[in-house]
């Protein structure tokens, strides 16, 4: 209960640590904040040239929006792929970062991988709020979706937080977490339905039936992921323009508060030897 | 109010002496074993007590453990045994400048930088003025603190650690920043948190700014507390302790 309370009272310390990060990150660049677009802007060139125009995957429209591009479905997925990828990736790295600040003074530690999720975050609003101009364009009419799209938000940073808090730590201790967690997200991402349809899987897996002469298929193996649940969400709302499956939204729910507690769990125990370690 | 600022009780803190530290996952595996490694007591068994007001010195040589500490009564490291009890808000001025930002101006990172210290931005904005008047670099105070030279930079960040304004102040050997005219008004800076009852603690290897400062001091030596009290039969102690040269 005191752990929280202090975390409480750094908000104002997190709120700063994640405007220097934010003002600091495209300071002395021309084009300043619009960086943080050219990259998913790039992947989705590449992945709609080589996923929609060699390999012809073919999404189903959008229902009831009707909308059938595919690099608007791309992006759907994808922003927010990247941005759980990216928050890992810098969180993870933040406590080693921080090193400088953690051996000098005291405060919460815990500020400093929220407020990378958060700094990753702020990026990612801004990306998504340029989809969501792109949704009208083609003709979604997403904006009574989007308060429900906030929310999801909240929480995939909440579980990129709580995944992000443990990988901190680990980094810590072994400086393998790094290496290793570039190449775990780049499997992620394709078991992930981000650049092809989760329909193309369940087929799939109907065609191979039980795996080993189990009842378990590939498709309930499949499910496991907490991302895939994520994306899904993401899609119907603002693709289909439709509530999402409960059972998609339960599963995110119970992903983020999972992730969140063992993450702080983990953090708060090991919280106080980093000093001494780093 | 009580009359004792911070209590250490039985204190003690080890570190561990790597003789190999398998920082990768593979050596880790390969060897069975994260490390191997044998204790060292930095502190052993401290007790003592500063008492409110007093400006208390730690004095001991180099690797006598004062700095580690330090950083416990800064609750950066924790100890392996005993308590540490303080009586009223902590600051500690281990380093000057945390957390600074070179793109970013004066301004924000008198900000940031208060923030890390546990200062609320409504105290900042109080104080700002003040900071900026005691760092003296009133004109750059918009420009990126990259441009700063070291010792604006230095004396910007010692401006926002000393307004603070913390019960206890813990220092580290941050005095011998800036010029003479700086020093002056760090060391006024002082004897006005003395005046106003708070307590300070610091760590120096200069028995001058010890003398001069201090009230109380404790000798560490390897770890164990050697001598506690009034200032004097401690430095004498302490300097007695060593041959002096001729």
């Amino acid at each position: 209960m005191q752990y929280l309370r202090d975390l409480a009272s750094a908000r104002e310390l997190l709120a700063n640590l994640t405007l220097r990060d934010i003002r600091g990150q495209y300071k002395r660049t021309i084009f300043g904040r619009l960086w943080s677009l050219a990259s998913p802007l790039a992947s989705m060139l590449v992945y709609t040239f080589v996923f929609a125009f060699i390999f012809r995957v073919k999404p189903d429209p959008g229902d009831p929006s009707g909308v059938n591009v595919f690099a608007i479905w791309l992006l759907c997925g994808l922003l927010p792929w990247t941005f759980f990828s990216t928050a890992l990736s810098t969180s993870m790295g933040s406590i080693v970062g921080g090193a400088g600040l953690i051996t000098k003074v005291y405060f919460p530690r815990m500020v400093l991988p929220i407020s990378s999720v958060l700094t990753v975050g702020y990026n990612w609003l801004f990306e998504m709020a340029v989809l969501t101009i792109a949704l009208f364009v083609v003709g979604a009419f997403v904006l009574p979706w989007l308060p429900l799209v906030l929310l999801m938000m909240v929480l995939l940073a909440v579980f990129a937080t709580g995944v992000g808090l443990i990988l901190a730590v680990a980094n810590v201790y072994f400086r393998d977490t790094q290496y290793l967690l570039g190449i775990v997200l780049q499997i992620w991402m394709y078991l992930t339905p981000i650049v092809y349809p989760s329909t193309l899987v369940s087929d799939a897996s109907k065609s191979v039936g039980g795996l080993f002469g189990t009842p378990i298929t590939v498709w309930d193996i499949y499910e496991l992921n907490p991302m895939l649940h994520f994306v899904n969400v993401f899609r119907n709302l603002m693709y289909d323009n439709r509530f999402a499956d409960p059972a998609d939204v339960l599963a995110c729910v119970a992903w983020a508060v999972v992730a969140l507690v063992v993450g702080m769990w983990v953090f708060a125990r090991k919280e106080k030897r980093l000093a001494e370690i780093l | 109010m009580t009359d004792i600022a911070v209590h250490v009780d039985d204190v003690s803190k080890k570190f561990r002496l790597y003789h190999e530290r398998n920082q990768s996952l593979k050596s880790a595996i390969m060897r069975r074993k994260i490390s191997v490694h044998e204790d060292f007591w930095a502190l052993r068994d401290i007790t003592f007590d500063v008492p409110t007001g007093s400006t208390f010195g730690l004095i001991g040589s180099n690797g006598s453990g004062k700095s580690t500490l330090l950083k416990c009564l800064a609750k950066i490291l924790y100890p392996e045994t005993g308590t540490i009890t303080a009586n009223g808000k902590v600051a500690a001025l281990l380093e000057v400048g945390s957390g600074f930002h070179p793109e970013l101006s004066g301004r924000e990172n008198v900000f940031l930088n208060g923030s890390i210290l546990g200062m609320s931005r409504k105290e900042i904005q109080r104080k700002f003025d003040e900071i900026v008047d005691f760092s003296g670099v009133e004109q750059f105070i918009d420009q990126p603190v990259k441009n700063y030279s070291s010792g604006m930079y230095v004396r910007l960040g010692f401006a926002v650690a000393i307004n603070v304004d913390p019960d206890i102040l813990v220092v580290d050997e941050v005095l011998a920043v800036g010029d003479a005219e700086f020093q002056q008004k760090c060391f006024q800076k002082f004897e006005d948190f003395k005046a106003a009852g708070k307590t300070v603690i610091l760590v120096s290897h200069s028995m001058g700014s010890v003398k001069t400062m201090c009230d109380h001091a404790a000798w560490i030596n390897k770890g164990h507390l050697e001598l506690v009290g009034e200032i004097d039969p401690v430095i004498a102690a302490y300097e007695n302790s060593y041959p002096h040269q001729p």
